[in-house]
């Protein structure tokens, strides 16, 4: 299924992926191909992107999500995304998509739990 | 042989402002294509919000009636009207074309008899009400020539609180926008209440979540709409600057040329005057002298 993220600056995100887990304003949910059609507001938090050849990572601090079967699309305020083709570059990202999670970020569990997760997800990117 | 010396100064300080306008129009293009490419980015999500907004209003639209304020339909009494013009001047029409779309919306509210409060952004606009003792609620200087973001959202969320509020009726973004680098177009947009184009049907299911709380999701939307509808005004507007200044400094360049030329031949033509008068006045000496 394609997913597209949008933030007002530009595409921060365009591709196939398989699957697709999302910081919901409820909790945590995850999308595969084929899902119904959903709208849900999204929290600061980490979107994991589970695509061919690995998963990326992409940090946002509020966004909107609509999932139809076959297409995804968000759109996000601010957005950090972290993949393994940055190469030297993530370092940077990952404190980046930090700081925005501790601007962001509604509690301290809130923002431990999402940093534990940019942290773990960034040693698997690498 | 004051006349000759005039008119090499002459030629000399509209070739200097020819340089100018011609150092103006190339710094204009540079900013353009950096302009065009914010804009064409933004794109994007303005087309996604517009699309996700209708897809969330016509799904509660369809379950119950939208009791919301920003779908308001009824005639407004009291209308917030936002400008944007450039800081700067030397770009043609670009600012004077925005302040007539205001000025003519402004008579027309008047004689509907609405109230209209005038808000602007940019200095071009913000001195030319001013000065025609028009009272402004909010300005800005310098949100125009760097657009940005959270600046864009700080301006509008009083008008959107205003709103929600009851306190006005409508609001209304008036800004020349960006169509290609030769056209500029004076865009009128009513933020609120939004309009809604087509009832589109939505047979198909669609899920809106936190379940319990529809009008929220869509009330955050809304806001999100406003606020990115003014920034996307700001780069539309900065594009259909730098490209208005382009056009306007072409257009004095090529003026420049053609003024150079005159002034070439007119000189040419006094000089070849003065020759000839000497020319003249050595032969009829030596005649003389006969």
């Amino acid at each position: 299924m394609k997913l597209e993220v949008v933030a007002p600056l530009g595409k921060i995100y365009e591709g196939e992926v398989q699957e697709v887990t999302l910081p919901g304003e409820d909790g945590e949910f995850g999308v595969l191909e084929g899902h119904a059609p959903l709208v849900s507001t999204l929290k600061a938090g980490v979107v994991d992107i589970k695509k061919d050849g690995g998963e990326e990572l992409i940090a946002i601090n509020w966004g909107y999500v609509e999932v139809s079967p076959e297409k995804i699309t968000m759109i996000v305020d601010e957005a950090v995304p972290l993949s393994n083709s940055q190469g030297h570059d993530i370092a940077d990202a990952i404190q980046k998509a930090k700081k925005l999670m501790a601007d962001f970020a509604e509690s301290s569990q809130a923002l431990a739990y999402t940093e534990g997760k940019i942290e773990s997800a960034a040693r698997n990117i690498i | 042989m004051a006349n000759l010396k005039e008119l090499k100064n002459k030629i000399n300080s509209v070739k200097g402002t020819q340089k100018t306008t011609k150092a103006m129009k190339l710094v204009s293009t540079a900013k353009l294509r950096r302009a065009e490419v914010a804009l064409k980015n933004s794109r994007e999500y303005a087309k996604k919000i517009d699309e996700l907004v209708c897809s969330i209003a016509c799904k509660i639209s369809s379950i119950k009636d939208l009791e919301h304020r920003a779908f308001l339909t009824e005639a407004p009494k009291k209308v917030d009207i936002i400008f944007i013009t450039a800081d700067k001047g030397l770009c043609g029409g670009f600012n004077h074309q925005t302040i007539k779309a205001v000025s003519n919306l402004l008579k027309e509210y008047k004689e509907k008899n609405i109230k209209a409060r005038l808000k602007g952004i940019g200095r071009k606009g913000i001195e030319y009400f001013k000065f025609n003792e028009y009272e402004l609620a909010d300005e800005r200087i310098g949100l125009s020539a760097t657009p940005n973001y959270e600046e864009a959202a700080k301006f509008i969320q009083s008008s959107y609180e205003d709103f929600m509020n009851g306190e006005i009726d409508a609001i209304v973004l008036v800004h020349n926008g960006y169509v290609n680098k030769i056209v500029q177009e004076i865009k009128i947009n009513q933020l609120l209440p939004l309009e809604f184009k087509e009832k589109k049907n939505t047979d198909h299911i669609l899920d809106i979540e936190p379940k319990h709380d529809e009008e929220k999701v869509l009330e955050e939307l809304v806001q999100k709409y406003v606020e990115f509808s003014q920034f996307f005004a700001l780069l539309d507007s900065l594009a259909a600057e730098h490209s208005a200044r382009m056009q306007a400094m072409d257009a004095a360049t090529n003026n420049a040329s053609e003024k150079v030329k005159e002034l070439t031949l007119q000189y040419n033509k006094a000089r070849q005057e003065a020759v000839t008068t000497e020319l003249i006045e050595i032969i009829s000496g030596m005649e003389a002298l006969k």
